[in-house]
């Protein structure tokens, strides 16, 4: 059957953020604008760094995504995160290994809703008529500095944005314990453009991305679109298959 | 109805090389059996670098073997990849040619674009531009094999003039298919006169629909061979036991271990965002069935698990929506011990098959009844 992770993330949980309960309220993120780079990494570099539950991606890939949110209930700020291509049984996931937020409050309440691992740090998005930039500096280093060149415009429906999956210490059966947590926003599409990816700097150290190196570019995004961080609906035991491990928390929106 | 195997040759690891040349002859032996019970086609996929999933990446070889070994059953590429970067147009000629006439005039040649990131990336393959490879290369094929010099000028390939050898046995040529797994793609087949040879487990509602838009378009087709090739088939598992409910719970093992294999490829729309692949094909649907390889959720309906009476039951349902062949899946990452796959085989040939012995006219007809079709 399919290769499974290898991190046991109860062994460190300290290290993870911790959610005072799983009825994190939703909150609505319209005119979002969301840069994203898929490149394929070396399998040997991912090695540890997905939870026993799930499964890797093959091949392995990474997503770091920009995003510039102009709107949000701690106001306007700009998040940048890496995520590991995988699968939770069946389905694509994005296992989150390390996010910079541009705000204080932005990472805390990030921390404390989703169970997003995340720092304050410099976030930019930048627009420019030949590319979209994204840069990341924590201390005053760059940890990240990529673009998106020549974007060319698509639909909305081309592009597919798959849900994430944080690692965090959360209440359930009246225990605060290490679990996986699904976090599936929802985007309504006002633009989408495709180009090349180019990353000129990345320090994965930064990101917890162990010795990840980045190899071959697959295709970027930007994107103009509604989104939200959605209700918390289900969580999974990070040591066990994810299909025989999940718990729904609750019940699915009206539109799902 | 006609009936026939379909090969993904689905391989658990470890990968020992004793592991591999294990199941390979497993399938040889089954093709053999089927062969002798009288099945109809045996297919091969052709994929690369899905693990587990499919180690047939050289369903040419495999099917040479195939036709080495057997007499009668038909062999079909399911499919060739139809992209430049995967398969040169000039060598799917002369590898197709010269298979068809190894297996005596029994290929049926199968073409597509590949659905898989894991597929298109490793070749360097640009996603956008896949169909259209596919378009040209459909509508050279037939001229590779029946002109006696050919020479192109295209978007994708181009060659001078040239004799392209040998030339296929069948002729004018072998049956051709499509691939059907994205919606839209019978209507591709369609208008082509092509075959259209489902790879999706859609449910009868589904298929009801492409079938009748592919029969309604192909009245009016163009096609790109010496012949229309009007015919459906789709794809199935296939586990027949005497005790009804032995054989839905092993049909339903292979069932769920095949659609979580599926789940795990990383289909091309979830990584690159074309316009070219907007559907998923057929892993929204698998994605729904496959919640784990031990799951014991319903899958999609009409299945041929089960006991003879509740496959013929299965099989009447797709008859009676327009299907002309059934093709089975027999195994994956070999759930099915040897021995029972070779009985289910036998079980079916005997109490399942005669009860469609007798061809729907105007439905099912050979390569060279069709043939004759084309020349009136």
């Amino acid at each position: 059957m399919p290769l499974y992770g290898t991190l046991d993330i109860t062994a460190n949980a300290k290290a993870l953020p911790t959610l005072a309960n799983l009825d994190t309220e939703a909150w609505t993120l319209p005119k979002a604008e969301m840069l994203q780079l898929l490149i394929e990494v070396p399998r040997s570099t991912t090695d540890g760094l997905l939870p026993k539950a799930m499964h890797p991606a093959l091949p392995s890939y990474v997503i770091l995504a920009v995003t510039k949110y102009s709107e949000s209930p701690v106001g306007p700020f700009n998040l940048a995160v890496l995520r590991l291509g995988s699968r939770a049984g069946a389905h694509p996931r994005g296992f989150l290994l390390g996010a910079v937020a541009s705000t204080e409050a932005a990472a805390k309440e990030l921390r404390g809703r989703w169970g997003l691992l995340v720092e304050a740090g410099e976030v930019k998005f930048l627009r420019r008529h030949d590319r979209v930039m994204g840069t990341v500096a924590k201390a005053g280093k760059t940890i990240l500095d990529c673009a998106l060149i020549d974007p060319q415009p698509v639909a909305g429906t081309d592009v597919q944005y798959i849900n994430w999956v944080t690692a965090a210490n959360a209440p359930l059966d009246g225990q605060t314990q290490p679990m996986l947590i699904q976090v599936d926003p929802k985007y309504t599409f006002y633009k989408a453009e495709r180009g090349k990816p180019q990353v000129n700097a990345f320090d994965a150290a930064a990101w917890n991305a162990g010795a990840i190196t980045l190899a071959d570019p697959i295709v970027g995004t930007c994107c103009t679109v509604d989104t939200d961080l959605p209700r918390i609906r289900f969580v999974m035991d990070p040591l066990k298959p994810v299909f025989q491990g999940t718990r729904r928390i609750r019940e699915s929106r009206a539109d799902e | 109805m006609k009936f026939g195997l379909f090969y993904e040759i689905s391989i658990p690891r470890p990968w020992t090389p004793e592991k591999e040349r294990t199941v390979y002859n497993n399938c040889l032996e089954q093709v053999k059996l089927a062969d002798e019970l009288g099945f109809d086609h045996v297919w091969a996929v052709e994929h690369h670098f899905l693990e587990e999933y499919s180690h047939c990446s050289a369903p040419e070889l495999f099917l040479t073997a195939c036709a080495m070994i057997t007499k009668n059953i038909q062999v079909g590429h399911g499919i060739v990849v139809c992209v430049p970067e995967f398969n040169h147009p000039i060598k799917i000629a002369e590898k197709t040619a010269t298979l068809d006439i190894l297996s005596g005039g029994r290929l049926h040649v199968g073409t597509g674009r590949s659905a898989t990131w894991t597929e298109l990336g490793g070749f360097r393959a640009n996603p956008d531009i896949t169909k259209k490879s596919w378009d040209e290369f459909v509508r050279c094929l037939p001229k590779m094999w029946m002109q006696e010099t050919f020479s192109y000028q295209g978007e994708f390939w181009s060659m001078p003039e040239r004799t392209i050898l040998p030339k296929p046995y069948q002729k004018p040529h072998p049956p051709m298919w499509v691939a059907v797994t994205s919606p839209g793609t019978e209507i591709d087949a369609a208008d082509r006169g092509l075959g259209s040879l489902g790879l999706s487990f859609a449910g009868f509602e589904e298929q009801e629909k492409k079938i009748s838009e592919y029969r309604r378009r192909i009245k009016s087709c163009e096609p790109v061979g010496a012949f229309v090739n009007e015919q459906v088939a789709t794809t199935n598992f296939l586990f027949c036991h005497e005790d009804e409910k032995t054989g839905v719970e092993m049909g339903k093992r292979l069932g769920n271990t095949f659609n979580y294999l599926a789940t795990q490829l990383i289909s091309t729309r979830e990584v690159f965002a074309s316009p070219s692949y907007q559907s998923l094909g057929l892993l929204p649907a698998l994605r729904r069935a496959a919640t784990g390889p031990d799951a014991n959720e319903q899958q999609t309906e009409g299945m041929a698990y089960g006991d003879p009476a509740r496959i013929i039951r299965a099989v009447k349902k797709w008859e009676s929506l327009g299907v002309d062949c059934i093709n089975f899946i027999l195994n994956a990452n070999e759930v099915v011990p040897q021995d029972q796959v070779m009985a289910s085989l036998r079980l079916f040939a005997k109490e399942v098959m005669p009860v469609f012995a007798k061809e729907p006219a105007g439905k099912a007809l050979s390569a060279h009844a069709l043939s004759a079709r084309a020349a009136e």
